[in-house]
């Protein structure tokens, strides 16, 4: 059976519901990136908007524009990761909760504050009946949704899937994770990302949409061979569940044009990094993206995105190379694209996407 | 706490329902199904240092997880296995974010539990908690359907021999966030909840935690483990009708119970006992009902609902509600439906109301449904 990236569609630090990323990449200038919201008329009505908190907004409408450009109207399931769910409703709540002495409190931002309600106003909107479901599981939420859909796929029980990645950083939740040394608070140039000296690196909201189908059609962006995830697995079993993958789907490292890595800039995060490079990945050129779209519990997906557009396109553009001297001497058509990404080195991923 | 006492009071039709002791909301009239242990001795059943900081969600898992391992014979760890966990929860660390909220904005002093907030590292703590060594976790905040959806990822996995052994399962602990949030919805009763009864008034809210092993019968073979039952069907729909309310004719419902049964190859009619989703609420009951209705014509099987034991354990209680399902099929019994009194009148049966022992269970249909829509249905069934 084979399973196929159709569409893709986001929200980001990047120009929203497009590619442009690919040319003219924004440069973030601090830590606290703010992403560039659409026009959301196409999708939803002002006065919906207005009701609406910005995740759901924002969820609603890469799910909508992924969906018409994977000519589906209707997915047979639809599943999110998201790290933290809707932040913005949840600190209403809490607040009200502590401010009102738990008095008073009016149910609606309690009401959208659960994490679910992301994949259920989809399903709501699009009057789906199909699978549902959410994953919370801090820098792998994404990863986790695109292993159910996988198997899903793989067992035969659905043919297409909505997967989403929903996360937004609200300055509360910046500051505090600021005190966990999150965030590089200097940052003023990617420089500072690259040398990976010191903690911390700079934050984005991501929402990400993508249809997955086990049937192909035109201008799909890649096959989604394999999904794996590991826990605290040390170099050892990094290399074997690799080499398990590459097995599974008849491949060997040197098959592997390039692996994308959740390089972020910050010195514990990137160790790890440069620990697979070192042992496993030598001969691969290494690619990044979180200098692009920032850090946060859903950017692992814009990796599995990077990757499946490069591979769509034919081409990997220069300001994707973690090393500039393997830029310049990378020539082909890339064909086969591991994208290897982990969260605190407790949860890893491992996808393989492939021509 | 464990499965001996559960079923000891589910006999004697014991509930645990009553005065809130831990939780420490000025909403002290309303009755929780509260554990009846501090986070002191939760840490020490557990042997966690005083000043570790971990979080209630994480605690109460922790010992549910355990109690889980050592029945099936992980306790130690038998490292020729790949395992993994798969853990549902929705409000994980708010009991203590909600607690140090100032702390986390305006102090150094709680920073550590900001880390502790979210989902997935209550999964994490409870991993680390059992210093288990599982080789992949993952966290699904679906509501109130969070531990069914976790059941129904593993098997899943074990379809596609993604693990040899896969825990499943949902914790969740009382706060003040979810104590309120239901309250400003107006579905709580003051009263001890009334599931499927005529003047029920809304949901006593719960906490707790319960994980299932589920492994290949090859599996259990090889480790010459003998399975308690088998997991035949399960099934998850979307109601697609309101954010936090179910449709009156409780479409995600029947479409996640007859899922269950196709996957299952039953009928309607094997099936011997429904442990319903059953909250107390007036609008679940009845869309639930109708949506038994719809499946099972007018031969219903025998329902009830143990959230008049438990409370609304939500992420929990689909995993709360699979144990105490798998008990009833195990132990040949059917536990009654606390606090009924009157049926409801666009419904054409009644729950049970007296436990029933010696009974012969083939085939038990687990319901859990969540805000959202998120429906899931799951079917336990004896091994013949």
């Amino acid at each position: 059976m084979s399973i196929y990236i159709q569409s893709a569609s986001h929200i980001s630090i990047q120009k929203p519901l497009s590619e442009a990323w690919m040319e003219l990449p924004i440069v973030p200038d601090s830590a606290f990136m703010k992403s560039e919201e659409p026009d959301y008329k196409p999708f939803i009505s002002p006065m919906e908007a207005r009701r609406m908190g910005t995740l759901v907004k924002r969820a609603l409408a890469t799910s909508l524009d992924t969906l018409r450009k994977g000519g589906c109207e209707m997915p047979d399931a639809i599943i999110s990761g998201t790290g933290l769910g809707c932040v913005e409703h949840t600190e209403k709540f809490l607040n009200a909760v502590i401010d009102n002495d738990e008095e008073c409190l009016p149910p609606t931002s309690f009401m959208q504050s659960t994490h679910n309600t992301i994949s259920s106003q989809i399903a709501l909107r699009l009057k789906c009946h199909g699978y549902n479901s959410t994953y919370s599981h801090r820098g792998t939420s994404f990863d986790s949704a695109l292993f159910d859909a996988f198997m899903q796929l793989s067992l035969g029980k659905i043919g297409t899937a909505l997967v989403g990645a929903h996360d937004e950083m609200t300055p509360d939740y910046f500051l505090m994770l600021s005190k966990l040394d999150y965030w590089k608070m200097d940052f003023c140039h990617l420089g500072q990302l690259r040398k990976g000296e010191g903690r911390g690196s700079i934050s984005g909201s991501c929402s990400l949409s993508m249809l997955l189908s086990s049937q192909k059609q035109e201008n799909a962006l890649c096959e989604l061979k394999d999904v794996e995830l590991i826990y605290r697995p040390g170099i050892l079993q990094s290399r074997h569940a690799i080499n398990e993958v590459l097995l599974r789907n008849n491949l060997s490292l040197k098959d592997i044009d390039a692996v994308v890595m959740g390089l972020s800039g910050d010195c514990d995060n990137d160790d790890v990094y440069h620990e697979l490079k070192h042992h496993i990945f030598q001969n691969v050129p290494t690619l990044w993206y979180k200098q692009m779209f920032g850090e946060g519990f859903s950017s692992s997906s814009f990796g599995v995105y990077v990757g499946a557009v490069c591979l769509r396109v034919g081409r990997i553009p220069q300001h994707l190379f973690y090393f500039p001297e393997e830029a310049a001497m990378f020539q082909k058509e890339p064909r086969n694209i591991l994208v290897y990404n982990h969260f605190q080195d407790r949860d890893h991923s491992i996808i393989l996407l492939t021509k | 706490m464990g499965a001996d006492e559960t079923y000891a009071c589910l006999l004697a039709g014991r509930s645990g329902i009553g005065k809130m002791k831990y939780l420490k909301s000025k909403h002290t009239d309303l009755p929780v199904g509260e554990v009846p242990f501090s986070d002191e001795e939760l840490r020490e059943n557990l042997f966690i240092k005083e000043d570790a900081s971990i979080t209630r969600t994480s605690l109460l898992g922790a010992c549910a997880l355990r109690e889980a391992l050592v029945s099936a014979s992980l306790f130690p760890r038998d490292k020729s296995w790949k395992m993994a966990l798969v853990s549902g929860t929705t409000v994980g660390g708010m009991e203590k974010s909600e607690l140090f909220y100032y702390d986390f904005l305006h102090t150094r002093e709680k920073d550590e539990y900001i880390a502790l907030h979210d989902c997935g590292a209550c999964t994490d703590m409870i991993g680390q908690a059992n210093p288990y060594g599982f080789e992949m976790m993952t966290t699904i905040s679906t509501a109130c359907s969070s531990a069914a959806n976790a059941i129904i990822l593993g098997a899943n996995m074990l379809k596609l021999n993604r693990t040899d052994i896969v825990v499943v399962g949902g914790t969740e602990c009382l706060s003040k966030f979810h104590l309120d949030g239901f309250n400003s919805l107006m579905i709580l009763d003051h009263e001890p909840c009334r599931p499927f009864d005529k003047n029920r008034n809304g949901l006593n809210l719960g906490e707790g935690a319960a994980y299932l092993v589920m492994e290949r019968e090859e599996t259990a073979c090889q480790r010459g483990i003998s399975p308690l039952c088998k997991l035949s069907g399960y099934g998850n729909r979307c109601d697609a009708f309101h954010q936090t309310a179910s449709s009156p004719d409780g479409e995600g419902a029947y479409l996640s119970m007859m899922d269950a049964l196709a996957m299952a190859g039953l009928q309607p009619s094997d099936i011997d006992y429904i442990n319903a989703h059953g909250t107390g609420t007036p609008n679940n009951d009845e869309s639930e009902g109708h949506a038994m209705m719809r499946v099972f014509g007018d031969a219903v099987p025998p329902v009830s609902s143990t959230k008049s034991y438990t409370g609304h354990t939500t992420s929990a209680s689909g995993g709360v509600e699979a144990a105490i399902s798998i008990l009833a099929l195990i132990r040949g019994f059917i536990p009654a439906n606390l606090n009924f009194s009157e049926k409801i009148d666009s419904l054409d049966f009644t729950p049970v109301t007296e436990v029933k022992q010696g009974v012969e269970l083939h085939h038990v249909l687990t319901n859990s449904f969540g805000f959202g829509g998120n429906d899931s249905s799951c079917i336990f069934s004896k091994i013949s």
